[in-house]
């Protein structure tokens, strides 16, 4: 007995090796090495000449923290996560409920169209939404207008530009999580719901009690996955507004990249990258345990 | 720069797809002079039969590209260096040093200034430039005047005049996030922006403080749009639909105007040298270098690619080609060069300010046009805004200080 179960603890072994080696490689590695570069100086004159380099402590940390422009950074991420994660997640839900609906026909060509714009490219579609934005001759406007509301400067507005790029990434990403949400819906049980009707339950009442709590565990990891993705939003504004205007749509990956590989700082940018690690970090974990709370997880 | 950079995305993936012709010298180049290198480098096959292998970086990320492609190890034999990153790669040990002092004879002073600045011995200016103003003659009529005036009150008149003619339109096109324009006003008023051996910032100066806003008064007054370059999709377009009056650009965007010569016809525009405080200033320049990769296997050939690029030929083919204008003082004795619409060019070239040499300059440059859009937005006064940028650059240039102060870089 014993003997099998270790032959079988070795077998297991064999085939977790490979992935627990791409961890400590790929994940585990880099975060060692970065917290390792964010107490150093390391910069463009590094690079010339290793004996340039000095270690600094947590000094990187302190200016880091001191630097206005991060903290900007970091609200316009939050502002991010806390307006797309809803808005991204609500259109894919809204659009899967759809979906599943018995009374639409051709689903799966639905299906396929709206999960068309996430297998795009964010560079292409990004040059034609910055064409749907424009001021003078966007779409977008143009479609106010025919009900009056005055041209919108999307993109160059400091208080628009989030908003406005938020329509880009959730018209890009919500197919994904829609598609997701399409295999958990036709898991749920019909009689359930059935009966709940039966019972004199109204639309939402059924979608609160039955649909909801069946679906819950996807929804919990759609949110785990978009608030990490969110907090690590970089190549929208890039493409879009290269972080402008007035450095509204500069979020921290965004500084991270302008610090490391525009400006070489990779002592700075490294703390960055280790703030960020520990906030995505600590965010996952608060995630996780209000999912134990409901029985999600 | 920036039409130049969109237009180029086409040909880099071009040039992406045929790769890997291990006896090939690799090259690369930012915006149009990568896009129309291939026109100058099939001379050179002809004549050495090395083939050469082009690449277009575009504009927007070519520094971060070049210094990672360095790190990397993976830097070509040959590529185009704007004079004031030369210092910076000279530095890290990027570049060869040039084997030939002849390969700098009969360059134009200006050039020759521009690339000192950055570390001499590495960099041959291939070809130079300056921003000049590219105004729409009608509408500059209408105003009442044959050619914009030539210092910044009388300007100032008559960009007021066309924005109450057309209050609907601007008179100049400034992107907020190009430092270019700001630079040119402070470099006018002889603003120095560093101080101790380029060890601090000098922004609170008072000639800086009238550049600041003397720029931002031309966004309160309506004259220029509240605009990135990311939200004008066709600069060229607006221009000849006369959204706005006056386009200050060098010598590449003469391709686009040639190219694009059906929506704006040649008599509908002229050029003129950049309006001044009060009378003849000096104004930036930029001047385009070729240098050769220390990692080159082939440096002998690459600097042959470098002296045939560099050729007064090649600078005059370049210049029909693209526009830009050839760094090679004997070049401009070609009556080629003697078209009115290069004399603005000509006239401000002869008196470029100098530009600061230190490998920070490009963050600086980029940090202050960011503290400058917040000026121009209203979310702070230039005098504040200028003490900011000083502390800003300060810290940026903390390393530098210790460097300078221990003796190790000068």
């Amino acid at each position: 007995m014993t003997i099998r179960a270790h032959a079988g603890a070795r077998t297991a072994w064999v085939f977790v090796l490979p992935v627990l080696a791409a961890i400590v490689l790929m994940l585990i590695l880099p975060t060692l090495l970065a917290l390792a570069l964010s107490v150093t100086d390391y910069s463009v004159y590094a690079l010339a000449d290793w004996s340039n380099l000095r270690f600094v402590g947590v000094d990187n940390f302190v200016q880091l923290f001191s630097t206005p422009l991060f903290w900007r950074a970091l609200g316009n991420t939050a502002v991010f996560a806390i307006l797309g994660v809803p808005m991204a997640i609500g259109a894919s839900l809204g659009a899967a409920l759809l979906l599943n609906s018995a009374s639409v026909h051709w689903k799966p060509l639905w299906r396929v169209l709206l999960f068309a714009p996430y297998v795009t490219s964010v560079v292409a579609t990004a040059v034609v939404w910055r064409f749907l934005l424009n001021t003078r001759f966007g779409l977008l406007n143009y479609a106010l207008s025919v009900v009056g509301i005055a041209p919108v400067d999307w993109l160059g507005n400091p208080r628009l530009s989030i908003p406005a790029i938020l329509l880009f990434v959730t018209w890009k990403v919500f197919g994904y999580n829609m598609v997701v949400f399409t295999a958990a819906l036709s898991a749920v049980p019909q009689d359930l719901d059935e009966a709940a009707r039966l019972d004199g339950a109204g639309r939402w009442t059924r979608f609160r009690h039955v649909t909801l709590p069946a679906i819950g565990p996807t929804v919990l990891l759609a949110a785990v996955m978009s608030v990490a993705g969110f907090l690590q939003i970089f190549t929208e504004p890039y493409v879009m507004t290269l972080g402008g205007p007035a450095q509204s749509t500069t979020t921290v990956l965004y500084f991270m990249f302008d610090q490391g590989l525009k400006w070489w700082n990779l002592g700075q940018a490294g703390a960055v990258a280790f703030v960020l690690f520990l906030l995505i970090l600590a965010l996952t974990f608060v995630q996780a345990r209000m999912g134990r709370r409901y029985e999600w997880l | 720069m920036a039409a130049a950079g969109i237009g180029t995305a086409a040909w880099a993936t071009g040039a992406c797809t045929r790769r890997a012709d291990p006896d090939a010298l690799s090259f690369w180049a930012m915006g149009y002079e990568g896009d129309y290198s291939p026109h100058l480098t099939t001379a050179f096959t002809r004549m050495t039969g090395i083939r050469v292998e082009t690449q277009t970086l575009s504009w927007t990320e070519a520094h971060e590209k070049l210094l990672t492609a360095f790190a990397g190890n993976s830097l070509p034999d040959v590529f185009m260096l704007p004079a004031h990153w030369v210092g910076e790669f000279a530095m890290v040990g990027a570049l060869a040093r040039m084997p030939d002092a002849t390969l700098l004879d009969d360059m134009l002073p200006g050039a020759l200034n521009l690339t000192r600045a950055g570390g001499s011995g590495y960099a041959v200016p291939w070809v130079i430039g300056t921003q000049v103003q590219y105004y729409r003659r009608d509408l500059i009529e209408q105003a009442g005047y044959p050619e914009p005036p030539a210092d910044w009150a009388e300007w100032r008149q008559m960009g007021l005049a066309l924005k109450r003619r057309y209050p609907d339109a601007f008179t100049i096109l400034l992107y907020l996030n190009w430092p270019e324009a700001l630079l040119t006003f402070a470099a006018q008023l002889g603003a120095g922006l560093l101080r101790d051996r380029n060890t601090r910032g000098d922004f609170a100066s008072p000639e800086f403080r009238e550049a600041l806003r003397f720029y931002k008064s031309l966004f309160d007054d309506g004259l220029a749009p509240r605009v990135l370059a990311t939200q004008i999709q066709d600069p060229v377009g607006a221009f000849a639909q006369g959204y706005f009056a006056i386009y200050p650009e060098g010598p590449s965007l003469l391709l686009d105007m040639r190219r694009r010569a059906a929506e704006i016809p040649p008599d509908k525009w002229r050029t003129a040298t950049m309006p001044t405080p009060h009378g003849p200033a000096a104004a930036p320049g930029a001047c385009h270098t070729l240098v050769v990769a220390k990692t080159s296997r082939r440096p002998r050939e690459a600097w042959s690619l470098v002296r045939h690029m560099t050729s007064v030929p090649s600078g005059l083919r370049f210049q029909r080609l693209i526009g830009d204008l050839p760094a090679r003082a004997s070049a401009w004795r070609d009556p080629q060069l003697a078209n009115p619409t290069l004399k603005p060019f000509a006239e401000q070239i002869a008196h470029l300010s100098p530009t600061p040499a230190l490998v920070e300059f490009e963050q600086i440059r980029a940090e202050v046009q960011l503290i400058a859009e917040r000026v121009v937005r209203g979310l702070v006064d230039v005098n504040t805004a200028t003490t900011e940028m000083n502390r800003r650059v300060d810290l940026m240039l903390a390393k530098r200080r210790a460097l300078v102060e221990a003796g190790r870089i000068a």
